[in-house]
């Protein structure tokens, strides 16, 4: 949801489909594709690692290749706090992301916790 | 946590810092030694090769050690919350609640865990080796629960009050909101640029390319909320 609403203010058009995978295009956003297969590569911690690290070092620069990686840290540790506690949708995100969680299918997923 | 090659913000050292630091002293309901345990419990499952989400590794013959500094159904909650998080359901917590843990001390370990794969993860991402752990601080857990602690929204105990339910959901163990923020700001946005300032950028990042990128994460670990 934060993401269309970032996409509002920045006055871009945000295409929700590149939060289901690299090769979904880079959603609107910047360096999209490239940030998301970093965000692959980091939870998969497979041999492509560097490989994308490199790339993205070279493309956006070392600081912005930290920040991403500091980023993903940070959602291993929200969703694993979400998912651990049982944590519910807010109320007020329920409409609004009504339409995201259609097109990537999130409500079929095991952790799908709608309020009341 | 040294980066060769790399100059990593102070606030974000500083951030991690304070997890180990946190990590190391009593909590609530569990000790220094046992959170640092619970660590290296997470570090250990994540090493490991892929299981299926529904063995629980305390019943794996071999895999967890007979004199493990932690219970069995401590140990099974780490695996599953550090290799499966997109598995957890009201029956899960359910029946790990009826193998004897308490809820308090089980939400106290949730934080221990998800704050140890922060630190980790990052440290992945930029072919770190995860940073040393300190030694434990002496003391006992302070078996204190706050005012007012209910089950309400979420499946553990929560303290009512205002403000995202995932922010809510560590309101009873209000020992680990230091480290949870601290890690947050440091890592993703200050809480009140949150929903205030959906321009908001440290000058690296732009806030889109920051929610891309905190949303593919999400969808990884499969995460609804």
């Amino acid at each position: 949801m934060l993401l269309g609403l970032s996409g509002l203010t920045a006055g871009a058009a945000v295409d929700h489909l590149a939060v289901g995978g690299s090769g979904r295009g880079d959603g609107g956003v910047i360096d999209g594709s490239l940030l998301t297969r970093f965000v692959e590569a980091i939870h998969h911690g497979g041999s492509d690692l560097p490989l994308v690290r490199d790339e993205l070092t070279q493309q956006c620069g070392v600081a912005t290749m930290v920040d991403a990686a500091a980023v993903c840290a940070n959602f291993h540790m929200m969703t694993r706090i979400a998912d651990g506690t049982g944590t519910p949708l807010d109320e007020f995100s329920v409409e609004a992301s009504a339409e995201l969680r259609r097109d990537l299918a999130l409500d079929d997923l095991d952790t799908a916790r709608l309020p009341g | 946590m040294t980066a060769p090659g790399y100059e990593l913000r102070e606030d974000l050292t500083a951030a991690h810092r304070t997890a180990l630091s946190g990590w190391a002293g009593p909590g609530a309901w569990w000790s220094g030694r046992e959170r640092l345990a619970i660590v290296t419990e997470c570090r250990r499952a994540r090493a490991a090769e892929d299981r299926p989400a529904w063995e629980a590794p305390s019943t794996v013959e071999g895999l967890v050690p007979d004199d493990h500094p932690l219970p069995a159904v401590a140990v099974d909650v780490i695996w599953r919350l550090t290799r499966h998080p997109g598995t957890l359901t009201r029956d899960w917590y359910d029946g790990v609640i009826d193998r004897g843990i308490e809820p308090l001390r089980y939400l106290e370990l949730v934080a221990v865990v998800a704050t140890a794969a922060s630190v980790d993860m990052f440290a992945r991402a930029l072919a770190l080796d995860p940073p040393a752990l300190p030694d434990p601080r002496s003391g006992s857990p302070s078996a204190e629960a706050p005012a007012g602690v209910e089950v309400g929204t979420h499946w553990v105990p929560t303290v009512p009050m205002t403000g995202p339910n995932v922010l809510l959901a560590m309101s009873a163990v209000p020992n680990e909101h230091p480290i949870v923020r601290t890690l947050a700001e440091a890592q993703y946005l200050p809480p009140d640029a949150l929903m205030n300032d959906l321009a908001w950028s440290r000058g690296t990042l732009d806030r889109m390319q920051t929610e891309l990128i905190a949303a593919r994460t999400s969808a990884l670990n499969e995460c609804f909320y």
